[in-house]
């Protein structure tokens, strides 16, 4: 009887196959941190109760951000939750996706002329998938995690790769937009 | 049981009796309105508070460009005759400043800081109330005076999505109202059989 022969494979592809084996159990046990600023997180209850019960995609929220692997920014940033969020994002450990509900980060929304209100999410951390609408309902949101996961199947959620290589391009956003990164408050100091 | 109508006109005699008031309002049963000058605001309120006026709902300011004034919003509430009292007073617009009324109402030092950040109004004698409180390393004209142009500023501060392709054309989609007339026209000459 002769045994199967295996072609000597490089040690790239060897991670590369080692990587795939890792997203296939990521896509299904994503865990998501809620960052509910905005009225879209409404749609959040619907989509993870029985009506639509995203359990059954393998997400679930979790309460810190080192452990969770989904930053779900649901609807209008403030200046202030903006920093609060840039901390949030960096605390979490790679690979980490962005999800953005709503028309508000994608270019402001109805808050578009606000002088609160950033319009533009993808300029200060990268945005793996946008759900459009305002708000948008359930099927929209559970339809968006899924094309997170297809996505993450075909290697386009590079999102946290991105931010590691123009962190500069990021951080000079962030700097011409906030000022300051860095929180100052009474309750900080 | 109380009659509150009653109750806010035993206030409009009982404060128009003891200060000179400029204006007053009987908005509703539950609501009267005082304009006064503003030397009177501190003996005012504390008039009030020991007539049982005893919590300080809102403080805040109006923005009056036209006049170049500033009006000062106090809001005080009494428990036990359910009345709302509402004393404003105009300040100068330039300048905003207003001695605090922290003494009276303690609860004043964040409403105070609060009308510091978004009127630029500075009170005298309340010690926290040049401190940042909602926004964070402002550097324009205090954001709710008139003057302030928020979409300018949104669009200095803030990238704007561009779109190089426009996705509605609703104005240059042809005409479907022929297409529809003759379709209807069609299924009414089917239905009747051909018949006139």
């Amino acid at each position: 009887m002769k045994s199967t022969k295996f072609s000597e494979l490089s040690q790239e592809q060897v991670d590369r196959k080692w990587w795939e084996i890792g997203d296939f159990f990521r896509r299904n046990s994503l865990w998501m941190l809620m960052y509910c600023t905005g009225c879209c997180a409404i749609e959040l209850p619907p989509a993870m109760t029985s009506a639509y019960d995203m359990e059954r995609l393998g997400m679930g929220p979790m309460a810190t951000p080192r452990q969770a692997d989904i930053l779900l920014v649901s609807g209008y940033l403030s200046l202030k939750t903006l920093r609060r969020l840039i901390y949030t994002y960096e605390q979490m450990s790679e690979p980490k996706y962005v999800v953005g509900l709503g028309s508000c980060t994608i270019n402001g929304g109805i808050y578009h002329d606000s002088h609160a209100v950033i319009n533009q999410l993808d300029q200060y951390v990268p945005v793996d998938v946008y759900v459009a609408g305002c708000m948008p309902n359930t099927e929209a949101v559970m339809n968006g995690f899924v094309d997170l996961m297809d996505a993450i199947k075909h290697k386009t959620a590079n999102g946290w790769k991105k931010y590691r290589d123009n962190y500069d391009w990021y951080r000079q956003n962030q700097i011409a937009s906030l000022g300051e990164v860095e929180v100052h408050d009474e309750f900080h100091e | 049981m109380m009659n509150s109508t009653n109750n806010a006109l035993e206030v409009i005699t009982l404060v128009e009796s003891k200060y000179n008031v400029v204006k007053t309002e009987h908005i509703s049963k539950y609501q009267v309105a005082f304009e006064v000058i503003r030397e009177d605001i501190h003996s005012m309120l504390n008039f009030l508070k020991n007539s049982g006026w005893k919590q300080l709902s809102y403080l805040s300011a109006i923005d009056w460009p036209e006049e170049d004034k500033m009006e000062l919003v106090y809001i005080v509430f009494n428990w036990d005759k359910g009345v709302h009292i509402q004393i404003r007073s105009k300040i100068d617009r330039e300048n905003p400043e207003m001695d605090s009324i922290l003494p009276i109402f303690p609860g004043c030092k964040y409403y105070e800081r609060e009308a510091h950040e978004f009127f630029g109004i500075v009170f005298h004698g309340n010690p926290d109330s040049m401190k940042q409180l909602i926004l964070e390393g402002w550097d324009d004209i205090p954001p709710l005076r008139k003057d302030f142009d928020p979409r300018a500023y949104s669009e200095a501060h803030f990238p704007q999505r561009e779109y190089t392709e426009t996705f509605i054309e609703l104005n240059q989609q042809e005409s479907k109202q022929e297409k529809r007339a003759a379709r209807q026209a069609h299924i009414d000459e089917v239905r009747k059989g051909g018949k006139k």
